[in-house]
């Protein structure tokens, strides 16, 4: 494999987008190749991921993009792998450069779902799951991982107050991020009097529906000789699948495919999680972040929540995790999540995060789930 | 090679909760027990899967109540959402109607399944006197 780099990165506000998906997506897209000093026409490839993109109407969005952005004879294709759609295609686009069949690939996620209504987005997140078998139960996507929240607790006492600790982290760093739907930090009495959702899980636990897009430009160190930003080395790109039904696999308080995929990017890069610096993990819900923390060996299982409230992970502590605000403050737009995560790590890696700037920010790892935990993937970014 | 497998499609399952009273399943030559519908055996591989006539009778080994309801059950919230560990192995999840609270259905709680003409395959918690009252810290979650 040839060294391989994020070259660009850059990504819209999260909230509601006022325009449609496709012209939000474009307009990232070339201010990602912008940021790499990368002409459009240079790009080789386009990998998409807009896993529900029949919410607007539209698939095969791919060439649609490529012509508003000049290069309509460019390939394409788009990637589906629930709320991990977007990191699947950074993983499809680091094979493809790394292995040396293109040099610019040009990777771009998004979602808009808010003209939806609660219950019709509710039924769209939870078309990840299975859906005769979990959803058709009864369960929405909240209920799912509150089963993960429950088992959690029951096992290893995992409180309310920990749970809290993630969303608070989580929004303050959020109200230091133009780019997150919340920017505004809330306190323990807030979280603790937000309605229940799904128990243990809160409406502060769970992560927002947000419309948004993110871009990445994964491009070969020899195909950009001057990088106009000082590029994200990406060191590892894993992926891995677990049983897809929470209630089938043999442990319910901790995630196998987040596990196998750091243990293989790890391996791929050389490195261990004591040299990671700051992280950015699927927070889609408060339980997910402790779990995912504990998984990535980070932390020992059931040891995160303490880690959490106090502030081991807080954007001054020793490992700050979603500096962003994570899924739980800047917002979740489904297929435009896993290439936000990178677009945090590009803007800290040259120090375009302002004053949720990190104090070290030379080596990243993203973390990013399809569904309640059957997709995972793992990447591990390094300065040059 | 050929799966030697004689089991039920989904909607056949699908039809055995909500229509013929029974509850369907698999069993794999390595024990694994399960409901979901599959051709292989997810944890050995095994081809060798075997029906598996489910009791519907086991404990609660993780429930959320919800108070936002899935599509089809908007009139039911709240309502339980529950997993539950079956007495012959492996689990199985479910919905109990007219849950409000998670103290309703404590750790361990035992639960059996009611063939119900509503969506779902429905669970009770299972006051029978013959069935010891749930213990605090009950069943150990996976």
């Amino acid at each position: 494999m040839r060294p391989t780099w994020v070259a660009g990165a850059a990504m819209s506000r999260f909230g509601r987008l006022e325009t449609t998906g496709r012209e939000a997506a474009a307009a990232v897209a070339l201010a990602a190749l912008d940021r790499a000093g990368i002409e459009p026409g240079k790009v080789e490839l386009t990998v998409v991921a807009n896993a529900f993109g029949i919410a607007e109407r539209q698939a095969h969005v791919g060439p649609l993009l490529n012509t508003a952005l000049g290069i309509p004879q460019v390939p394409s294709f788009t990637v589906e792998s629930a709320c991990s759609s977007s990191s699947a295609a950074l993983h499809e686009a680091f094979v493809h450069v790394a292995g040396g069949f293109q040099d610019v690939v040009l990777v771009v996620g998004f979602e808009k779902l808010s003209h939806l209504g609660t219950l019709a987005a509710t039924s769209y997140f939870a078309m990840g799951a299975d859906y005769p078998f979990e959803s058709a139960n009864g369960a929405t996507f909240p209920g799912l991982y509150a089963t993960i929240a429950d088992a959690h607790a029951r096992k290893y006492g995992t409180s309310s107050e920990e749970l809290g600790a993630v969303a608070i982290k989580n929004h303050a760093n959020g109200a230091r991020n133009p780019h997150a739907h919340f920017q505004k930090e809330i306190s323990l009495a807030t979280y603790l009097a937000s309605p229940v959702v799904a128990s243990p899980l809160r409406l502060y636990d769970c992560c927002p529906f947000s419309d948004g897009a993110a871009a990445v430009v994964v491009a070969a160190a020899e195909a950009v000789p001057h990088p106009s930003a000082e590029p994200a080395v990406i060191r590892a790109s894993a992926r891995a699948g677990d049983v897809g039904d929470i209630h089938d696999r043999e442990s319910m308080t901790s995630l196998a495919a987040t596990q196998t995929a750091a243990r293989a990017a790890f391996r791929q890069a050389h490195l261990e999680p004591r040299e990671v610096q700051f992280l950015e993990v699927h927070d889609c819900f408060t339980i997910a972040e402790l779990v995912a923390l504990e998984d990535l060996g980070f932390f020992p299982p059931g040891s995160a929540g303490k880690a959490t409230r106090e502030g081991v992970t807080a954007r001054d502590g020793t490992l700050p995790v979603n500096s962003s605000g994570g899924l739980k403050a800047k917002g979740h737009p489904v297929s435009a999540t896993g290439a936000a995560q990178v677009v945090e790590v590009f803007e800290q890696m040259n120090g375009l995060a302002g004053s949720r700037q990190v104090p070290h920010a030379e080596v990243a790892l993203t973390h990013n789930v399809g569904a309640t935990g059957s997709s995972c993937s793992v990447h591990l970014f390094s300065r040059r | 090679m050929e799966s030697k497998r004689t089991g039920h499609s989904i909607e056949e399952y699908r039809r055995g909760y909500a229509e013929e009273h029974r509850l369907r399943g698999f069993r794999s030559g390595c024990g694994f027990v399960t409901a979901t519908w599959g051709l292989l055996c997810p944890r050995c591989g095994a081809r060798d899967l075997e029906e598996q006539p489910l009791s519907g009778r086991g404990r609660v080994v993780a429930s959320t109540v919800q108070t936002v309801p899935a599509e089809g059950f908007v009139n039911d919230a709240p309502y339980a959402y529950v997993v539950v560990e079956l007495e012959e192995g492996g689990r199985i999840t479910g919905w109990i109607p007219g849950i409000r609270q998670p103290m309703e259905i404590p750790a361990g709680a035992r639960v059996h399944w009611v063939s119900s003409p509503r969506a779902g395959v429905q669970f009770e918690v299972d006051y029978s006197p013959r069935e010891e009252p749930p213990r605090s810290g009950g069943a150990t979650p996976p």
